[in-house]
């Protein structure tokens, strides 16, 4: 401040009635007068009233007197006098520069003529009474006040007041400030303080994570309405699939979410323009705007702004926000609705994705509840931590008699063997598929289970979770398959074997022939004069090789007609097909069929049953002498070969020189109940190929380039481990 | 022939071949065997006496094809054959090529030595026979164009004075070219 209050008082304090004050300058600024004319009242009063200061302070007073006008005149604020009539007596330039009124217009008016009309009565009041009480209706220094500017318009101004009495008159001097800058700052001040708090506000209501989205934007809208003053303040979300905007929060004049508002498609109306074009629509023309399609409502609800933002994440338009405001929108406004509408988009993707985590987490035990699976986890003890329902039905427990018990509390019969795999799983780490049985009062139950060890961010594991099906069924279906397969694959030996009847009684036959006449020979050497014993010796020796030999004979087919569980053992590829080879000799011999053998030497051992591959054997063989008994214009040839296939199989191949298959049977003739034989079942090659095929090995045909085909078939060798 | 009679077995089967052999040897009988007919074609005596006791069924050659090419080869044995089961056509065809027995086994002992006793016996007397032949057509051979002529009408029982009728010879010149067949010829 320039001027300070105790000499403006003292100046004010010689001063004259101003009315009363004669202009001997040139008039140029009343101030001056007036304040030359006090400074000549006080000079005329200085002989008969002499105040002792003034009197005192005479030299100084005179030069203060000075300095006040040249004060008042480089003062800044207005500097006005008034009698206790409130008329105003004394202006300085500032007044008229703050005002807006001349001087001339101003001097000998009533002091209200400066105030808005709601003041004057209270001025008026108040002075009245501060006459008669000395109580001021106002306190005096740094009073915020409006003024009235000539122009009507209301002027924000700071005001000081001071009271003076000269010849028993009361007189009053106020100094006013036009702080319309200074306001116009600290609303900005409170302004955006408030967008501060609106854009705390929004931040703080987005990170909270026990409310809804509704909430949230509820929260949002009205912050927005209440700290930018807004009408009203939308929130839509866009639901990208059926692409239309749905009205989250409206918070203000309208808070209803349903209506018209409720559903805007992508791209209609500002709303949905926003969100399409991806781009904010504001205007402090609303009544004019083309964009706003009901002018007739704004005009009856005074709306002057909007401000419409698309609110994006990652370029991705996730809502929009929008507000309607009775009052033009700064630019403080609108960097406050920039600010939060980020926030807001966040906001509304992060809920998002709660919502979708949420919804994820109830399907995640929605599923594990409803799962037909057995669910379950260990801790790295063996207790359980957690299990499913269908666990608990299996289990014929509820859950508070499973979680924290282990498999050796729960289920005593079968722990051993569920325990030794859960520590495989552990010590291993890694996942393992077993089948575990579960015995129940009523049978064991069999289970697929899959244990995997859980693990945390750093790796370390710390629970074992397990997932089992219940394959009891199955299994049980498996076996009755295989016992069908087996009934299938003995009927097809024996009726195979019963096709090669009268060959085997041949070879039967022959060694029993031998027998009898090998005994006889024998008595006859015992009946000679003297008995040649050694003769009668030999002949015995032959009767006991003769018989193993018949002995040999039957207990391969008995082998063969013997219903035997599969057995696997290390067979020697040449010794197996040799025995078939026998067995069918004579059938060869009886068909005029020219057989030769040629088995690789040093083969491997393969894993396998023997039983089972000399039915393939059998099969092939006897299929391949059918296939020749029409051939008449050629030697009947078969052809049986061993050897290697590669690293890892040797290779069984059995060829005739018949009449071939057709082409287009020729891939056919594996498929059950497909034969060419009137008698036959068609089951010889199916069968023979899954044989084949659970040895892990494949048994496929081939054309011959001259004559018939030839079908072969490998087997994997023994692996060292 | 002085030659022994052997009795001649070929069967691929050893059980069968060692237990004939060892039958036939028990009754005092020289045997051979052999495993294959190829074997006994090409190793047999060209002139055998005894018989052979032969397997129809042997892979490569059978024992009906043996039996033909014995006889192409002008090798005469009767045959016994023995069979594991005996079909009427081969049994027929083995009969009518001259087997002298067709044997189904089971075969006991007396049957087969009974019918190597008759293959013998058979070989024998068709040894004889064969023997007997040889000796008549020597002697023809050693008569003369003229004489074969006298001897086939005098076979026909034509009488001296007709022969010479129809060789238009004198009566006498027949007579003595009658009397020089029935010498060479050994006629009584």
């Amino acid at each position: 401040m320039v001027i300070t209050a105790p000499l403006c008082f003292k100046a004010v304090g010689r001063t004259k009635r101003a009315d009363h004050a004669v202009n001997e300058f040139d008039g140029s600024s009343t101030i001056v007068d007036a304040a030359d004319t006090i400074a000549e009242h006080s000079r005329s009063m200085s002989g008969s009233e002499k105040s002792i200061e003034i009197h005192r302070a005479k030299p100084a007073f005179r030069e203060s007197e000075e300095h006040y006008r040249a004060v008042a005149e480089a003062a800044t604020d207005a500097i006005i006098t008034i009698d206790s009539d409130s008329t105003i007596l004394v202006v300085n330039p500032a007044t008229e520069r703050i005002f807006g009124y001349s001087s001339e217009e101003m001097i000998g008016q009533p002091l209200t003529m400066l105030m808005p009309d709601y003041l004057r009565h209270l001025h008026t009041a108040g002075i009245t009474r501060y006459m008669e009480t000395g109580r001021k209706h106002i306190a005096w220094a740094a009073v915020q006040l409006p003024g009235l500017h000539k122009s009507s318009a209301e002027i924000p101004l700071e005001l000081s007041f001071a009271e003076f009495t000269n010849d028993g008159q009361r007189f009053f001097t106020g100094i006013a400030r036009d702080i319309s800058e200074r306001k116009r700052l600290q609303d900005r001040h409170a302004r955006l303080a408030r967008h501060a708090v609106l854009h705390a506000e929004v931040s703080a209501a987005v990170s909270e994570s026990e409310k809804t989205t509704s909430e949230m934007l509820e929260i949002c809208a009205s912050a927005i309405v209440r700290h930018l003053d807004a009408a009203f303040a939308r929130i839509w979300l866009l639901n990208n699939e059926q692409k239309v905007l749905e009205l989250g929060a409206s918070a203000g004049l309208y808070t209803h979410l349903d209506g018209s508002h409720a559903r805007i498609p992508l791209g209609s109306f500002k709303i949905g323009f926003i969100a399409a074009v991806q781009k904010p629509h504001l205007t402090n023309h609303v009544q004019t705007d083309e964009r706003v399609s009901d002018k007739e409502w704004a005009r009856r609800e005074g709306m002057i702004s909007f401000a419409g933002y698309p609110l994006l994440v990652e370029g991705r338009t996730v809502g929009v926000m929008a507000m309607f405001a009775r009052q033009s929108l700064d630019q403080d406004a609108i960097e406050a609705l920039e600010s939060v509408a980020p926030v807001i988009a966040q906001g509304i993707e992060r809920k998002r994705t709660e919502d979708i985590l949420r919804d994820t987490q109830r399907l995640i035990q929605a599923i594990f509840d409803n799962s037909s699976a057995v669910i379950h986890v260990q801790d790295l003890d063996g207790r359980f931590v957690l299990v499913n329902r269908k666990f608990e039905e299996v289990a014929g427990l509820r859950s508070q008699e499973i979680l924290g018990k282990t498999s050796l509390d729960l289920f005593p019969l079968n722990a051993a063997a569920y325990v030794a795999g859960d520590r495989q799983v552990i010590e291993t780490g890694s996942a393992s598929e077993t089948e575990e049985v579960f015995t129940t009062d009523r049978g064991d139950r069999v289970f697929l289970t899959t244990k995997s060890l859980l693990s945390d961010e750093s790796g370390k594991p710390y629970a074992l979770f397990g997932i089992s099906a219940e394959i009891t069924e199955r299994k049980k279906a498996e076996a009755e398959l295989r016992e069908m397969q087996a009934e299938l694959a003995h009927l097809n030996r024996v009726m195979t074997v019963g096709e090669l009847a009268a060959s085997i009684a041949h070879e039967i036959n022959q060694p029993l022939a031998a027998i009898v006449w090998n005994a006889n020979a024998a008595l006859r050497w015992l009946a000679l004069d003297p008995p040649n014993l050694a003769r009668a010796h030999d002949s015995a020796e032959l009767i006991v090789r003769d018989g193993d030999r018949a002995g040999q004979v039957i207990a391969r087919i008995r082998a063969l007609l013997k219903k035997t569980p599969p057995s696997k053992t290390l067979l020697e590829v040449n010794e197996f097909i040799n025995e078939v080879v026998a067995l069918t000799q004579t059938e060869m011999v009886q068909h005029g069929i020219h057989l030769r053998v040629v088995l690789a030497n040093d083969l491997p051992t393969v894993p396998g049953d023997r039983v089972q591959l000399q039915q393939v054997m059998l099969n092939l063989i006897v299929n391949a002498v059918e296939a020749m008994l029409t051939v008449e214009d050629r030697e009947r040839a078969l052809l049986i070969t061993s050897g290697r296939f590669d690293d890892s199989a040797v290779r069984i191949a059995v060829s005739d020189n018949g009449p071939g298959i057709h082409p287009e049977k020729i891939q056919h003739v594996f498929d059950a109940f497909s034969t060419t034989k009137p008698e036959g079942m068609g089951m010889g090659l199916a069968i023979s190929r899954s044989i084949v095929d659970a040895h892990g090995g494949r048994l496929w045909i081939e054309a011959n380039e001259q004559h018939g085909v030839t079908f072969q078939f490998t087997l994997p060798i023994a692996t060292s481990d | 022939m002085a030659t022994k009679a052997t009795i001649f077995i070929v069967d691929d089967d050893p059980s069968i071949r060692l237990a004939l052999e060892n039958l036939v040897s028990s009754i005092g009988q020289p045997v051979e065997t052999y495993a294959a007919a190829q074997d006994f074609l090409r190793d047999c005596p060209r002139n055998p006496a005894g018989c052979l006791v032969l397997d129809v069924q042997m892979p490569g050659l059978s024992g009906l094809d043996l039996q033909s090419e014995l006889s192409h080869a002008g090798i005469f044995l009767p045959i016994i054959f023995i069979t594991g089961h005996g079909d009427i056509p081969t049994t027929v065809r083995a009969m009518k090529a001259g087997a002298v027995e067709f044997l189904t086994k089971p075969v006991s002992d007396t049957e087969l030595l009974a019918a190597i006793d008759q293959a013998l016996e058979r070989d024998r007397l068709a040894r004889a026979d064969r023997a007997g032949v040889a000796e008549l057509r020597e002697r023809y051979d050693q008569l003369t164009p003229k004489e074969r002529e006298v001897m086939a009408l005098v076979v026909q029982g034509l009488l001296n004075k007709q022969i010479a009728i129809k060789l238009n010879n004198s009566e006498i010149t027949i007579k003595q070219h009658r009397g020089k067949v029935m010498q060479k010829m050994r006629a009584e």
